[in-house]
């Protein structure tokens, strides 16, 4: 076979996959004075970070919805606002109706929302200002980790011991008591952190819920409690959380950073399937495409997820039969779905009175305690649609109306707990009423709310694993359990961003530290790439 | 006013008959004393029905430390351990049995997968190796987090050379098992269901999560520590029942010195000038000490033997948020003849009766089964663990009767209210128990002469136990180790000075280990040598 060698001295580094991170890795790279090529299998960049039109003139989120966990660092050091990216922060942070009428509702400001809880519970009106301390202080160290390049447990070398002693300090600057409750809460299951301090059980689940969201996770599995502190720890938002509806949808944030890569010299290329990296048994060597063609590079880094990355991308002979062992159980099932509505009009919760516009500003979510919670997680573990799967939603075109005309507006539906493998049946078969169910469930919250969708779209966990090319349609690409965290994700040994073979890097969600829309494995990575450039 | 004693200890459970043992050893006036007329706690034999003797609560033995058989002399006290081989997992129509005969459990596994038979092995010579590592850990006394004490930590510098020497593969395997579900760690090499149904079923014992919860995988390495003559994840049964090992422990301390008082019931903590100074009983009698060691739970401990107001408050908040959250309950049968299982007809032997026998056909069953414990009910099908002690030591039983031990899960302690609570559940329990087991051996039903119920209601009343839980609090990561029972407070030590807690609800945890007992004892005399608190 014709094998064309693009590049004439190939690339210094070649990026697999345009989603959020592989361009974030990109553009750091390129801004180092690196030769960067992206290349995407998709028609466009963004990956997750995508920009569906739902209806004529109608566009809204595909996946993502609110990138309230994008690095701040991440966005001033590649000057984002520059290239265009701007993001709308409500002053509410979720609305959580229920169909009797009530609703908690979680403000930005701390002392609103106390002023909101009264109502329900005088006593957790009082905690939460306490809790939310907590939260931030535990958080606070959280952000260090997130920054930080995961040691290698086994070799550790100069560069491991100096992180390792510096989480040490920073352990030591949160003193003796958060250190102790920081080692206590991170295994914790969420559901335990959140009884502690309230008693109201619809507060319990709302709180609690950043700690499973995009996860396969139940609040009552230890090691949530872990995500809900990551989520907090990016988002900086306590345990308030809060919303940033990106204008222009996600799509115009993965814009902004393919702008700012090539602004600093990184080719972006889409339509460019990679099938293979590239290695002389060493070392890696480049990439190959779906066309035949190699490309030369420096060093590889790939956003795909990790056990695509090392299955399918690696050839098993440079992998090895443990590594390609251990790789096979990486855990990537995913539990979410999307639902995304165009309406003409915008809906009316009667758990929101008179406030309706202000509330469904922010995160409009459908959980309605912590037992229902759990049993929906239980039955999409046993690969069973659940009856009331968990509903996260946003209604982007109240923060930017650019996205629809004039009246009409977008409810982008996040639906959790639905199984990747269906015990019976098939998605393709069941598509629609998954659809109907999530409809069904905001019907009860919304009365009337079908009769205004003028179109829909419904993304089955499958469909995301052959759109997007999730392997189990994870969104994470790794679940975030204790198992898969920090110095061990995806793997031990595999985490410091290095993976398998010299030269071969992991750049996504599936490295630390994870996380949905955040920026930070593709900046850690583009660090110990550079790191590793300047040693050689 | 007498002669005030060097060491009281409270409960005379098999951890506070270890801790009475060590004292007494080391030259204290050692008293323990004990609620019920007999020692043991929860690891009792008691003659429930005239002829009958069971192993009421605790059932096995396994995890008992081999130093203390060793120091104690327990075999020259009486205790003598009759091995229990194998676990026999019923099913409808085919059973999955292995037993310590490694060729033959082979050649079973190979009926259902060729790939599992193989794994097997290699499985086994890993949990080893995991134990190995894990072992030593047992009798180190956890640091505080929050201090850079070097001296807390030295301990742990063995541990993290030998992990860091092991080869990656076993790393990745040791923080998987900290940290996954029982059943995801299993399925990494095995695709039996029954196999990784009934394996998976160990790590969720005494625990109120399912085998699909993160953390569980742990649990299971905590049986696996089990050791009898050095032989690893051997189960045994004490000749006598469990009482024999409280027996074996009580007579040791006995001969030592010590003093074991029953039907002695402690009703607080005696303090002076904000020490421990020995207890009062309920009786009103006061008895002098030195050091004051609780074995019961930290709950019953803390919150039951001290006036309000004796702690700090941020303690006694940490206290009350331990979880115990008990979910097992226990069925003693006593059985006419040997149940006959369908889908193995005793005609061709019942050797397969003599291990274990485990009701758990499938994960599905026991997710279902857990399923009912979070919506506040007993697993209308539950998970039953069950031993007939009586195939190995005849004497617990009339000639040709049997008892039959039965572990259940899940019962939560705390029921539903539209249930009306455990004293209107207990028969309704019981039935569902029996009806488990007989779906695979329907002539069960017909034997029962006679049934002991209890239910985690009764596992409190009984013996102490709060909320039921057999471990004095969930095993749960946040509750292990550093943080057994409360940050920064897991060197067996209180923040009153001159008690400390010696009980399972201190590092390592539960299970007749006696563990938690030895180490408390060996800080006390540290401490008193020092002279201090």
């Amino acid at each position: 076979m014709a094998r064309e060698v693009s590049g004439r001295g190939g690339y210094d580094a070649a990026v697999v996959g345009a989603g959020h991170n592989g361009l974030v890795a990109a553009a750091s790279l390129a801004r180092a004075g690196l030769r960067v090529l992206v290349l995407e299998r998709r028609d466009r960049v963004g990956g997750c970070a995508d920009t569906s039109e739902l209806a004529p003139g109608v566009r809204g989120p595909t996946l993502a919805h609110s990138v309230e966990r994008l690095s701040p660092r991440v966005v001033e050091e590649l000057d984002l606002g520059r290239y265009g990216f701007a993001a709308v922060e409500p002053p509410v942070s979720v609305f959580a109706p229920h169909p009797d009428g009530s609703a908690v509702v979680l403000e930005r400001d701390l002392q609103a929302t106390v002023g909101r809880l009264r109502g329900r519970s005088r006593r957790d009106a009082e905690a939460l200002p306490p809790f939310d301390r907590r939260v931030r202080a535990l958080a606070s160290f959280v952000r260090h980790l997130h920054a930080a390049v995961p040691p290698d447990l086994g070799r550790p070398g100069r560069q491991d011991l100096l992180t390792l002693l510096r989480l040490g300090r920073a352990l030591r600057r949160l003193g003796p008591r958060a250190a102790r409750e920081l080692l206590r809460v991170l295994p914790m299951a969420v559901a335990d952190l959140v009884e502690e301090a309230f008693e109201d059980d619809a507060l319990r689940a709302v709180i609690a819920l950043p700690g499973v969201l995009l996860t396969s996770m139940g609040p009552r599995s230890a090691g949530t409690a872990a995500v809900l502190l990551a989520a907090a720890a990016d988002a900086g938002a306590g345990a308030l959380g809060r919303v940033a509806v990106p204008l222009g949808g996600p799509g115009a944030l993965a814009r902004a950073l393919e702008e700012a890569a090539r602004s600093h010299g990184a080719e972006v290329r889409t339509g460019a399937e990679v099938v293979a990296v590239t290695t002389d048994g060493e070392r890696a060597t480049g990439v190959a495409l779906a066309t035949g063609e190699e490309v030369r590079a420096g060093a590889v880094l790939s956003a795909v997820d990790p056990r695509r990355t090392l299955l399918e991308l690696v050839d098993p002979s440079v992998l090895g039969p443990t590594l390609r062992w251990r790789a096979e159980h990486i855990r990537a099932t995913g539990s979410v779905a999307k639902v995304n509505l165009a309406l003409r009009g915008l809906p009316r919760f009667p758990a929101a009175g008179e406030e309706g516009q202000r509330l469904l500003r922010g995160r409009i979510l459908l959980a309605p305690d912590l037992r229902a919670v759990e049993r929906a997680a239980r039955a999409c573990l046993q690969g069973r649609l659940p009856d009331r799967p968990v509903l996260e939603a946003t209604v982007p075109t109240l923060s930017d109306p650019s996205l629809a005309p004039e009246g009409g507006h977008v409810l982008s539906v996040l639906v959790q707990y639905v199984p990747y493998r269906l015990r019976e049946g098939e998605w393709d078969r069941q598509r629609e009423a998954l659809g109907d169910l999530a409809l069904g469930l905001l019907e009860e919250c919304a009365p009337g709310l079908s009769s205004l969708v003028t179109a829909r779209q419904v993304l089955t966990p499958v469909d995301l694993e052959r759109g997007y090319g999730l392997t189990g349609g994870h969104p994470l690409h790794a679940e975030p359990g204790l198992d898969q965290f920090f110095a061990w994700r995806p793997l031990l040994g595999q985490a410091s961003y290095r993976l398998a073979v010299r030269g071969l890097y992991l750049c996504g969600a599936g490295a630390h530290p994870g996380g949905g829309v955040t920026g930070w494995p593709g900046r850690n990575a583009a660090r110990v790439v550079l790191a590793d450039l300047r040693r050689r | 006013m007498r002669e005030p004693y060097d060491a009281v200890v409270v409960g005379a459970g098999h951890n506070g008959l270890v801790a009475a043992a060590y004292l007494a050893r080391a030259g204290l006036r050692t008293l323990a004393l004990e609620r019920r007329p007999v020692v043991g706690g929860a690891a009792v034999t008691e003659e429930v029905f005239p002829g009958f003797r069971f192993s009421v609560a605790s059932y096995v033995v396994s995890l008992l430390r081999p130093e203390i058989i060793r120091d104690l002399d327990l075999p020259r006290h009486g205790l003598h351990l009759l091995p229990l081989d194998g676990t026999f997992t019923p099913l409808h129509d085919d059973y999955l049995w292995r037993t310590n005969d490694h060729a033959r459990t082979r050649r079973e596994l190979r009926r259902w997968s060729r790939r599992d038979a193989e794994a097997y092995e290699e499985y086994g010579v890993l949990m080893l190796q995991m134990a190995r590592l894990v072992k030593p850990l047992l009798s180190v006394v956890p640091p505080d987090p929050g201090r850079a004490d070097p001296r807390e930590w030295l301990p742990l510098l063995g541990f993290g050379r030998r992990f860091l020497a092991l080869p990656e593969r076993l790393r990745a395997a040791f923080v998987q098992l900290m940290t996954m579900s029982a059943a995801d760690f299993l399925w990494q090499w095995f695709e039996t269901d029954p196999l990784v149904a009934t394996m998976a079923a160990s790590g969720i014992i005494g625990t109120f999560q399912g085998v699909r919860s993160p953390g569980t995988a742990y649990v299971l390495l905590h049986h696996y520590m089990g050791e009898i003559d050095g032989a690893f994840r051997a189960w045994g049964l004490p000749r006598g029942g469990t009482g024999a090992v409280s027996e074996a422990i009580a007579a040791a301390a006995r001969e030592a010195g010590a003093e074991v008082r029953t039907e002695a019931p402690v009703a607080r903590v005696l303090l002076r000038g904000g020490r421990a100074a020995g207890v009062v009983l309920e009786s009103g009698e006061e008895v002098p000490a030195r050091a004051v060691l609780s074995s019961l739970d930290p709950r019953r401990t803390l919150l039951g033997l001290l006036e309000p107001g004796t702690l700090p408050p941020e303690f006694e908040a940490a206290v009350r948020r331990y979880r115990l959250r008990g979910s097992s309950g226990k069925v003693n049968l006593a059985l006419d003849g040997l149940p006959e299982f369908s889908c193995r007809p005793n005609r061709e032997g019942t050797e397969h009766l003599r291990g274990a026998i485990s009701i758990s056909p499938s994960v599905d069953y026991l997710e279902e089964a857990y399923a009912d414990a979070r919506e506040g009910r007993f697993s209308r099908r539950p998970y039953v663990d069950i031993v007939i002690p009586t195939l190995v030591d005849p004497s617990l039983a009339p000639p040709g009767k049997h008892v039959m031990s039965c572990f259940v899960q899940y019962a939560p302690y705390d029921l539903d209210p539209s249930l009306g609570g455990w004293d209107r559940q207990r028969e309704a329990f019981g039935d569902a128990v029996v009806g488990a087991m007989a779906e695979f051996a329907p002539n069960l039903p017909d034997l029962v002469l006679h049934r002991q119920v209890l239910t985690p209601l009764d596992l409190e009343r009984e013996f102490g136990l709060s909320e039921g839980n057999i471990f004095h609090g969930e095993l749960a990561l946040d509750q292990l180790f550093w943080a057994r029972p409360v940050p920064g407070w897991a060197r067996y030590r209180t923040p009153v000075p001159g008690l400390w807690l010696c009980g399972s609800g201190t590092h390592p945890g539960g299970g007749i280990m006696g563990a938690p007992g030895r180490n408390a004892a060996l800080q006390v005399l540290r401490s008193l040598r020092r002279g201090g608190r």
